[in-house]
């Protein structure tokens, strides 16, 4: 592993850096997943171009306004943990970011790495997949363009994004007024920290005051090659009465999610405890 | 003991923390000597195959100063029973095997060259399973076993027998039969294995800068190994990352550094990183227990018939005596009549095993306690009542010979019981342990503790979490193990002219705490303080004889060595002060540094009486030896006798709770009471207590290096489910104070048996919680919810 580094302080800086080093770079913000790809594949001649001294607002706050929250790419996950607003609002996203790695890691891991390496257990992109958040994506010339989270991932380490673009913030929608919302992240492994999960899901469920469920969002990660969002179980569940399903309903909604898992089987878990698990804790979710 | 103590017994920091949590303290890899060059192995790339090796382009390349494979050396193998080459000549045999090394100006030059260097592999079937390796028709592991008495790829048997097992089992009312498979895994020592060897060609002597745990047997094992004489070989212990057992023997990049050394006359250095650790550093014995064991209609244990089929890898170690110290456990642990006892090490293409923490304990504790259980079940017993029935006690002799003069088995046991609420007639309660209370249900207890789930919005459902207690025990050696021809310890002591105590010990520390305990003891005695008191414990070249840290023997083995070193010192320091105090040489007592009279009307200063002893015309140090030699006795041919001057036992239970959707295992609590003598110093008896219970907890339900066809699947902590801070259970230690007539104010070896039943009592603890019992090690999350799956379906 071999490598030379430019560090961007500004956006325009950061901009010239991504023009000059064409398609021969990477970027580096938190670099808890970036060290060690480049030592596994034994890189060489890459030139690194360094975020974490970039000062841009976009790129490093946590800012709202009336629709929506604005998570910056380079915000870490200690740093949403400790969100009063997220973890009134978004408890899903701040228990994510709090289950990821371990306290240490989480000091200098960030959002937009999360996101960027495009992991199937990638815990806050699980989380903000259930969220339906937007990522802001910006290019070398200068300009935004913003694409969906549930079409940004498209493999294993693969994304939307194109050569000369940076991911530079997300969005969120803010809930809906005056609505109950229930909301988690359950992420299933053998150890309570420094765990890879084996199965996990985010859940965002919002209801209205009769209780009747509004708007859903449900994603499930290393059960497939990408995170996935469980589109018809979360349509099943819109209009239903969140505090009275049957029991029949409940495995019905796990069954529905379940159709998005297609889990191999390594040496962490087999196919089929990936799926028996994910079941089960899908299940959890509707019980009382 | 009825004297007040002063330094024994109370909390003292360890003397070398400082020096460790400021980053001053040196490991091995922080050494640096002047020239030093960096050493690389290349390993095999496959388990089996016969291979050939060109070494010329990594020869040729800039930096490189030497390449050497086993045409280039001439040495003797090494190991336990000398089976193992230190370079691999035309096959290897596990996917650990050393086939050349390097010698380069810097570490990123030698990893270059060993990527340099050509070698061509013919691969062969090897063998993985040791029951395919007993077959008749299963090709020759190891051909570099001599004298072999027993049939091929075995390394070693034991075989041990007392009592009437016939008439044994013709008394029982319940026998059970069960197999129990026990994982690979390894130590993690923090820091990884490491080297520095440098021959100096002037005066044609070694030193080695290392984290051996025996450096005695260790320099005799080099010099063996490379021809050369012992005392040329000076063995220097840098600060020890973590030994836990692992580096009770010596492997092939010790040896291979040394020769780098020789060959280059430079000091060389061969560090590994954290996959060659876990890929070439020992692992615990895996293997598989076939254990009969009946109780008659009372509860009383009648037998154990006990077989076991180790796996051995390509070669073999120390590790390979586990079997030694577990018999002890299948003989001896509980009253006893009859026990067969029969293990095999067999070879197979695996990495090989060595030794850990418990040397076998753990495994025969799974077994055993699990037995007990189903006992009880089958019995319609109380599974405290029928532990507490069959409990050793002080005064027994064992089937085996072994004397049992201190033994707190019962009350440890008695202490869990209490403590863990294992009969509470609430255990529904336990069981249901929601913190929101059920809508659908009558109201359901609610339990107070703190383990509450998050979850405002929907309740979990009632029956998702199962609670269950466990108990199992331990017996182990409390005072070192005649295994080797001496186990004993030498301490040299030197009092200066300014009343400072260097006390030089044979004994190492390998983080365990023990140079702390051993000053104390000095402090104890001669009213110095510890900051007075400096230890010696690092060069062979200066410190006395000791056989090594193991079997948990340095505080009970060294402390007496230093016991009886002050007892000569005091002796000369007696003669002169009484001389000075004009007083007869009985009755002087020792009172802050000072030497008095025995009404105390007159006093010196101890710095006083060296100084007229050097300087006051008898121009004499204050310097003695002394060696101690345990008053254990070898075992006979059949293995009988006193082997350890003393016995721990201990009890533990643990509280588990299981998640059945996920099949997660939480430890809540781990109870342990344990019979350690005499408590020396808390918080080093706590440190040991902790470490190794979350070893046992690691054991118990997440730790496996996981092999498939003698390759490593998980060779990092991503992957290898070491436990985290985050997983640390509450851990109560409850200390039962024998003392023992023989140890050090009553103290026995304690530091082994704190993770010796922790997994045999999770393990009961989660067939108490789901109804099911799993037979093999660790518990993992995807075990559990198949036993329940089966359980239900
Ligand atoms: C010990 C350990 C434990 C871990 N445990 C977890 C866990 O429990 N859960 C989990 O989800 N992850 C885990 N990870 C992975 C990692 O910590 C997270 O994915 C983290 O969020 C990555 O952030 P980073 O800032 O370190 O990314 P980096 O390593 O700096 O970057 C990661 C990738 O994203 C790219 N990148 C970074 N920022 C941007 C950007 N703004 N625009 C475009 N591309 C970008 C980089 O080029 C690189 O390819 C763990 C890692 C380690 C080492």
């Amino acid at each position: 592993m071999e490598f030379d580094i430019v560090t961007p302080t500004t956006k325009s800086e950061l901009l010239k850096a991504i023009k000059t080093n064409k398609n021969n770079f990477r970027f580096g913000a938190g670099y808890t997943d970036l060290i060690l790809e480049l030592k596994k594949k034994n890189v060489l001649n890459v030139t690194v171009i360094n975020l974490a001294q970039l000062n841009d607002k976009k790129f490093n706050s946590i800012e709202r306004n009336l629709k929506f929250i604005r998570i910056g790419a380079l915000v870490t996950a200690s740093s949403i943990v400790n969100d009063k607003f997220i973890e009134k609002n978004f408890p899903v996203l701040q228990q994510a970011a709090n289950n990821l790695a371990s306290a240490q890691i989480r000091q200098v891991a960030t959002i937009g790495g999360n996101i960027c390496t495009a992991s199937p257990s990638g815990d806050i992109a699980c989380a903000l997949v259930a969220l339906k958040a937007k990522c802001e994506l910006l290019s070398s010339t200068g300009k935004t363009r913003t694409v969906s989270i549930l079409e940004f991932f498209l493999g294993p380490r693969k994304t939307a994004m194109k050569k000369d673009e940076i991911l530079s913030s997300v969005l969120i929608s803010l809930n809906e007024k005056n609505i109950n919302i229930h909301s988690g992240f359950i992420k299933v492994g053998t150890r309570r920290s420094m765990e890879c999960s084996v199965v996990s899901l985010a859940y965002h469920i919002q209801s209205d005051k009769k209780n009747l469920i509004t708007n859903v969002g449900i994603a499930i990660g290393s059960v497939a090659p990408t995170i996935r969002f469980a589109e018809n179980a979360c349509g099943f569940l819109i209009g239903k009465k969140a505090s009275s399903l049957a029991r029949g309903e409940k495995e019905e909604f796990a069954e529905k999610v379940l159709k998005y898992a297609s889990p191999i089987s390594d040496i962490r878990a087999t196919a089929w405890y990936r799926k028996e698990a994910l079941f089960n804790i899908c299940k959890s979710i509707l019980e009382n | 003991m009825s004297k007040k103590l002063n330094v024994i017994g109370t909390p003292i920091p360890k003397i070398d923390a400082g020096i460790r949590i400021t980053g001053k303290a040196v490991y091995g890899q922080d050494v640096k000597l002047p020239g030093m060059l960096h050493g690389a192995i290349l390993r095999a790339e496959y388990p089996c195959a016969e291979f050939t090796i060109d070494v010329s382009a990594a020869r040729k390349l800039p930096g490189v100063i030497a390449v050497i494979t086993a045409d280039d050396i001439d040495c003797n193998n090494i190991s336990y029973k000398k089976d193992h080459p230190i370079l691999k000549k035309g096959e290897v045999n596990c996917i650990r095997d050393e086939i050349a090394a390097v010698a380069a100006e810097s570490k990123e030059i030698a990893e270059r060259a060993i990527k340099l260097i050509k070698v061509k592999y013919k691969e062969k079937k090897g063998i993985y399973d040791p029951f395919d390796a007993l077959k008749p028709n299963a090709p020759l592991v190891n051909k570099y076993l001599k004298d072999s008495k027993f049939a091929k790829n075995i390394s070693d048997i034991f075989f041990y027998e007392h009592g009437n097992l016939e008439e044994q089992k013709k008394k029982s009312a319940v026998i059970i039969s069960k197999r129990f498979v026990l994982p690979r895994v390894t130590h993690c020592c923090m820091a990884t294995s490491n080297i520095t060897a440098d021959y100096s060609s002037v005066t044609k002597r070694l030193t080695l800068y290392s984290s051996t745990q025996v450096p005695f047997l260790y320099q005799r094992d080099m010099a063996h190994a490379l021809k050369m004489n012992a005392s040329d070989i000076r063995v220097i212990q840098v600060v020890i990352g973590g030994g836990f057992g692992s580096k009770l023997d010596m492997y092939p990049f010790e040896p291979i550094a040394a020769i780098l050394s020789i060959k280059t006359g430079k000091p060389v250095q061969i560090i590994f990183d954290r996959e060659e650790e876990f890929i070439a550093s020992p692992t615990r014995q895996n293997m598989v227990i076939d254990l009969i064991a009946g109780a008659d209609k009372n509860g009383k244990f009648t037998f154990r018939d006990v077989t076991i089929v180790k796996d051995n890898g390509a070669f073999t170690s120390w590790g390979a005596t586990t079997p030694f110290v577990m018999m002890q456990t299948f003989s001896s642990l509980y009253q006893m009549p009859a026990c067969r006892f029969e293990s095999k090490a067999v070879y197979t293409n695996n990495i090989s095993a060595g030794s850990f923490r418990g040397y076998g304990n753990p495994q025969a504790a799974f077994a055993i306690e699990s037995c007990i259980d189903l006992m009880a079940d089958k019995l319609g017993m109380d599974k405290a009542e029928i532990r507490l029935l069959n409990a050793n006690y002080a005064g027994e002799i064992t089937g085996q010979g072994m004397h049992y003069d201190t033994c707190g088995h019962i009350e440890a046991l008695k202490t869990v019981i209490e403590k863990s609420d294992l009969r509470n007639t609430n255990k529904e309660t336990l069981r249901n342990t929601n913190k929101y209370e059920s809508t659908n249900k009558e109201k359901e207890t609610v339990n107070t503790d703190s383990y509450i789930r998050k979850n405002p919005y929907f309740v979990d459902n009632v029956d998702r979490y199962k609670r269950g207690v466990g108990i199992a025990s331990m017996m182990h050696v409390g005072g070192g193990a005649k295994i080797y021809r001496s186990d004993g310890c030498g301490t040299t002591l030197k009092l200066d002219d300014y009343g400072h105590l260097t006390l030089i010990t044979g004994s190492s520390e390998i983080g365990q705490g023990s140079e702390t305990v051993l000053a104390m003891m000095a402090s104890e005695e001669l009213t110095i303080p510890m900051n007075k008191i400096k230890v010696i414990n690092t060069d062979t070249d200066v410190k006395p004889w000791d056989v090594g840290v193991h079997a948990s023997r340095t505080s009970f083995v060294a402390g007496n060595s230093v016991l009886g070193a002050v007892k000569k010192l005091k002796e000369k320091l007696n003669q002169k002060a009484a001389v000075l105090l004009k007083c007869t040489i009985e009755n002087l007592i020792y009172e802050n540094e000072e030497i008095k009279n025995s009404d105390g009307s007159n006093s010196v200063r101890i710095e006083k009486v060296v100084r007229e002893m050097h300087f006051g015309g008898q121009n004499e140090l204050c310097t003695v030896n002394h060696f101690y030699e345990p008053t254990s006795d070898f075992q006979d041919k059949q293995f009988k006798g006193n082997v350890s001057g003393t016995y721990a036992f201990a009890a533990q239970s643990a509280e588990v709770e299981v998640d059945t959707y996920t099949g997660n295992i939480k430890v809540l609590n781990i109870h342990v009471a344990q019979d350690v003598g005499k408590v020396l110093n808390p918080l080093n008896i706590m440190g040991q207590i902790e470490g190794g219970v979350l070893t046992g907890v690691g054991y118990g339900i997440s730790e496996e290096l996981i092999m498939e066809n003698g390759r490593v699947l998980n060779p990092n902590f991503h992957n290898y489910k070491m436990l985290t801070a985050s997983d640390v259970p509450d851990i109560h230690f409850y200390p039962i104070e024998t003392n023992d007539s023989l140890g050090p104010y009553g103290a026995k070896g304690m530091a082994e048996a704190p993770l010796i039943p922790t997994a045999a009592a999770i393990a009961n603890a989660v067939a108490d919680a789901i109804g099911v019992r799993i037979y093999s090690l660790p518990i993992t999350p995807e075990k559990v919810l198949k036993a329940i799956k089966e359980k239900t379906d």
